[in-house]
């Protein structure tokens, strides 16, 4: 993830705690969503920016997974995601968001 | 329980996934408060 | 004026110890954690100057391969070698990192870049040895410098490293003590960015076979800067690599867009070329040192070669038109607008389909589009996936979507309009433009006609907005006509002059009198032949109905007249009649494709040919993908899979579905009165019969009121536009007539009909025609004694045997095993057998000839 992304992520779980963050994600296969997945739960594998070693647990989804879809207009996210839900493999993401989370996350 | 309602919503969005915006509308339509949103490229 | 892409120049440089030094991701790693273990291993992953070469997508790039033997090979690419790999391709060459660093050289003019004596001397003779640098730059390169000086600023800061080997061979000084924007670092990046938009400029002037003194403009469409402080992105990275490059007439600017900047640089070059202001553009992008192993922590961690060690670089050169290369149709452009939005599927239609349908198109009409073409064996181990991949499927999504291809046809709708990705992940060299050199040369050689290349960029990288960009245009077949001044096509076209023949007609001359004054009042530019006064109505007097023919046919060869309507006239064989009928339950028009002649003697074949002439008819007058329907007559379901076998070699026909039930694209006597279909492709004496009764159920009978006659008589190599009336045909249908005829001609239905049968042609039309022949007569007369295997229930069925073999046919599959019943469904003829046994069936029967 992005360093000055994963320095906001960090400023804003200390600001608000981290029961009260939810980080939303629109990568485009399921690892790099398992990866910034596993960068706001477990801290950066990657070992280079500001969350290296800092496991914040946050809850993390990947937008297009059934358990937050389900909260969104319904009208609005056809609009706004519909079809690019048709192009990704929404499988494989849920698969790999919900192992980091069950692995990692706090909340 | 409601995932996002009255959360603090962080987007990280892809351009070659779904862009934040995107992800900012739904998010917002589901109630949550977005306080950070941009879109990463890895290309 | 048309602007026309007369060249293009594709460059890649191999740069392994830039990967290291001065890629982005390395640079912060260095920063971050130095001894990391990623460093560490890096350097054991960096690929040599061969093995980059041989390289698969970089041959495709410098186009020694092409896209379509690409797709062939297996993913991933990284760990197959491209057989008869190249340094150099026919659009341009690979440049090794040590001639490389000499082409850096002699690209400063600041006194910046400084090269060991030694190094120089070694690599002299190789950079000296490439015929596309000429004499002038040669001379720029000198001799080399000590080693301990360079060593020296190097250590003290001053200078930034140039590497080869792991060597260090020389540096490239900061152009200011403290101003950043011309640290020792920006300098570096700057010139290995201008001498490769030097190499890629040369390579293009080359290609397009100009002169370098004959180009006007250079636009340069990087994502670096150049300035000082005081004008960080001054530029003029365009007007500096043009001087190097010899462009001495040239002047230039930068345009910037990220990664879409190729796209709007191109129709910025096309527009300023439309406009007159200049003959000459070129535009022009070099490579990118921070993109430099910019994934390659995922391609390490993969175990990979780290594939981002290419610099890559590209050119095209614009010019007026010369009535052969490949236009760039300024009245197609798609763009992403401030309003757009960021939603993924927005994006793509301000990009796809809303010019399209500005134009009348359908996403179909686009043979090959040309998304952004990021190389998937580096993005999908980085987590980025496979983008071209992914625009297709979003392009697709999209057509099914508005209905113009079915969700089934989603895989070979992106196999056959995409393409696989090849290019080097250097940000804006992705941007679609990577496939104009192969576009150029499909689209001259005929096999594409209409290429769509899609630009997109990040903007909201640069922190300004969050906003994404993006723009297309359609490069498409010259048609080897000047294209009226800008102002004039804005104005009035020349009606066509369409003939009438008035005698001969059951309701008398008077008849065709009144039609053709009916048709002048409408706007249609009527020359009347014929024994009668015609009042404000241009006349060519005769006596007789074979007169008038003459004389019709005179006037169409010297081309005094555009088209003509007339009747009882014989067309050769081969020829089909488009005929054109106001359906009764809704009013619906509908094209019937049929014949007054002879189509062929076959007549399955005749059926086909007809379709090809119906779909013709109906695109020349504005019916951009008209749908297609075949009356149930005998040979419809044989026709219909041989024009499916045409749509599988590529010939797009868009099925009409039956209003019946059971739906289909075999047409009842339901569909015929609803005009369910926009052409209804028919036999010779059954189209007769349904324009005479189409024409005249509102009278009686004697006096055709409604439609507009037999239509025009399309084939292949026809070339003359003559329409057909019946002799009983009244004045509406007559005066109906003389406009379609002026329709077709403001259509060009001459070129429409041509381009619809080369399509055929290349979709397999004679062969499927002759193979047919063939295997009709292949198909043994099955008489040997066969017993059926055991009864199980009969699910599934397969329609288009013909009803004199369907006994043979079942016979057959017995014979394989296969237990398989007849019967009679109501489109004709049906094998039926089990679920499980359906695809072998099918194969069984087309193997035996008795379906195509």
């Amino acid at each position: 993830m992005d360093l000055e992304n994963q320095r906001r992520v960090k400023d804003f779980a200390e600001q608000y705690g981290g029961e009260n963050v939810v980080v939303l994600l629109g990568a485009a296969e399921g690892e790099a969503a398992g990866l910034a997945a596993e960068t706001v739960t477990n801290g950066d594998p990657t070992y280079a920016g500001p969350l290296t070693g800092v496991p914040l647990g946050l809850k993390v989804y990947h937008v297009c997974e059934s358990g937050v879809r389900a909260e969104f207009d319904r009208s609005i996210y056809d609009e706004q995601v519909g079809m690019m839900e048709m192009v990704l493999d929404v499988e494989d993401i849920e698969k790999e968001m919900t192992s980091i989370r069950e692995q990692y996350c706090k909340y | 329980m409601s995932i996002l309602k009255g959360k603090k919503a962080v987007i990280i969005g892809d351009r070659d996934g779904v862009p934040g915006p995107a992800i900012e509308a739904c998010a917002k339509s589901a109630g949550a408060e977005v306080v950070f949103s941009s879109t990463e490229c890895f290309v | 004026m048309k602007s026309v892409i007369k060249g293009t120049g594709y460059i890649l440089v191999h740069a392994p110890d830039m990967v290291l030094h001065s890629g982005s991701t390395q640079r912060m790693e260095r920063t971050i954690n130095g001894e990391s273990e990623y460093l560490q291993k890096l350097p054991h992953h960096l690929r040599t100057f061969d093995e980059a070469v041989a390289y698969y997508p970089n041959q495709v790039y410098i186009g020694n391969k092409t896209p379509e033997e690409l797709s062939k090979v297996e993913q991933p690419w990284h760990d197959k070698l491209c057989p008869d790999a190249k340094r150099f391709g026919k659009f341009g060459q690979i440049l090794p990192q040590e001639e490389f660093l000499l082409l850096m050289r002699a690209c400063d003019v600041f006194d910046l870049v400084h090269l060991r004596r030694e190094f120089v001397a070694r690599t002299k003779a190789a950079f000296a040895a490439n015929a596309l640098l000429g004499e002038s730059i040669l001379a720029r390169v000198g001799e080399g410098e000590d080693m301990d000086e360079i060593a020296r600023r190097v250590d003290e800061g001053r200078s930034e490293g140039l590497y080869h080997g792991g060597e260090l061979v020389g540096c490239v000084d900061r152009a200011h003590e403290i101003d950043d924007t011309l640290s020792a670092h920006v300098m570096h990046e700057n010139i290995v960015y201008k001498a490769s938009c030097v190499l890629a400029l040369l390579s293009a002037v080359k290609n397009a076979g100009i002169a370098r003194e004959d180009v006007d403009y250079v636009i340069d469409c990087s994502e670096e800067a150049c300035g000082d402080m005081n004008q960080r992105g001054g530029g003029n990275f365009a007007k500096s690599a043009a001087e190097i490059a010899g462009l001495a007439n040239a002047t230039g600017s930068d345009c910037r867009g990220f990664c879409a900047a190729p796209a709007h640089a191109i129709i910025e070059a096309a527009a300023l070329v439309a406009s007159g202001a200049y003959k000459t553009v070129v535009v022009t992008s070099g490579g990118s040192t921070a993109k430099l192993g910019m994934n390659a922590k995922d391609h390490v961690k993969h175990d990979l070669p780290v594939l981002e060690d290419m610099l890559a670089g590209f050119a095209a050169v614009i010019t007026q038109d010369d009535g052969a290369s490949p236009a760039i149709d300024l009245s197609l452009l798609g763009r992403h607008t401030v309003g757009t939005g960021s939603a993924p599927q927005a994006v793509i239609s301000s990009l796809v389909t809303d010019p399209l349908d500005r134009a009348g198109l359908k996403i179909r009409d686009i043979d090959k589009f040309s998304p952004e073409l990021q190389n998937p064996d580096i993005t999908k181990p980085a987590g980025a996936g496979d983008v071209p991949l992914s625009n297709y499927k979003m392009i697709a999504a999209l057509a099914a979507r508005r209905g113009e291809i079915e969700k089934a046809d989603l895989p070979a709708f992106i196999e056959r309009h995409g393409l696989v990705g090849w290019a080097p992940t250097q940000g804006h060299i992705p941007s679609g433009v990577p496939y104009l050199g192969f576009a150029c040369e499909r689209i001259r050689e005929g096999t594409l006609r209409r290429v769509m290349v899609i630009g997109k960029g990040s903007l909201f990288l640069g922190r300004m907005t969050n906003l994404f960009d993006g723009v297309s245009f359609v490069v498409e077949a010259n048609d080897g006509k000047p294209d009226a001044p800008y102002s004039e096509t804005q104005g009035k076209k020349r009606r066509p002059k369409i003939a009438l023949t008035g005698m001969g007609g059951e309701h008398g001359e008077e008849n065709a009198v009144l039609a053709a004054q009916m048709a002048a009042s409408r706007g249609v530019d009527v020359v009347y032949i014929g024994s009668l006064d015609t009042k404000d109505i241009a006349a060519e007097r005769v006596s007789s109905e074979t007169q008038a023919h003459e004389r019709m046919e005179q006037l169409l060869q010297s081309g005094a007249i555009d088209g003509a309507v007339t009747m009882h006239y014989p067309f050769p064989i081969g020829v089909s009649t488009v005929g054109r009928v106001v359906t009764p339950a809704r009013g619906r028009e509908m094209f019937i494709a049929s014949t007054t002649g002879t189509a062929s003697t076959d007549r399955a074949e005749a059926l086909v040919k007809n379709a090809i002439s119906g779909i013709a008819a109906a695109k020349a007058c504005g019916i951009a993908a008209p749908t297609v329907g075949i009356l149930n007559v005998d040979g419809a379901p044989q026709a219909e899979s041989l024009l499916r076998a045409l749509g599988e070699g590529g010939y797009d026909i868009c099925w009409a579905a039956s209003a019946r039930a059971d739906g289909g694209a075999l047409m009842r006597g339901n569909d015929v009165l609803q005009g369910t279909a926009d052409v209804l492709v028919t036999d010779s004496l059954t189209g007769n019969v349904l324009v005479k009764m189409l024409g005249a159920y509102t009278t009686g009978g004697s006096f055709e009121s409604v439609g507009f006659g037999y239509g025009p008589g399309i084939g292949k190599g026809y070339d003359k536009l003559v329409l057909i009336v019946s002799r009983a045909s009244g004045v509406p249908v007559v005066a109906n007539a003389l406009a379609f005829a002026a329709q077709l001609a403001e259509g060009d239905v001459r070129s429409v009909v041509r381009r619809e049968f080369e399509a055929a042609e290349r979709a397999g039309l004679s062969k499927l025609l002759a193979a047919r022949g063939g295997a009709k007569e292949r198909a043994p007369q099955d008489t040997a004694e066969v017993s059926p295997p055991p009864a199980e229930p009969c699910t599934e069925s397969i329609s288009g045997v013909d009803v004199l073999d369907i006994e043979d046919a079942a016979r057959a599959l017995w014979r394989a095993g296969i237990y398989a019943e007849t019967g009679m469904g109501c489109t004709g003829p049906l094998v039926m057998m089990s679920d499980k046994n359906r695809m072998r069936a099918e194969e069984i029967l087309k193997e035996a000839g008795y379906i195509e």
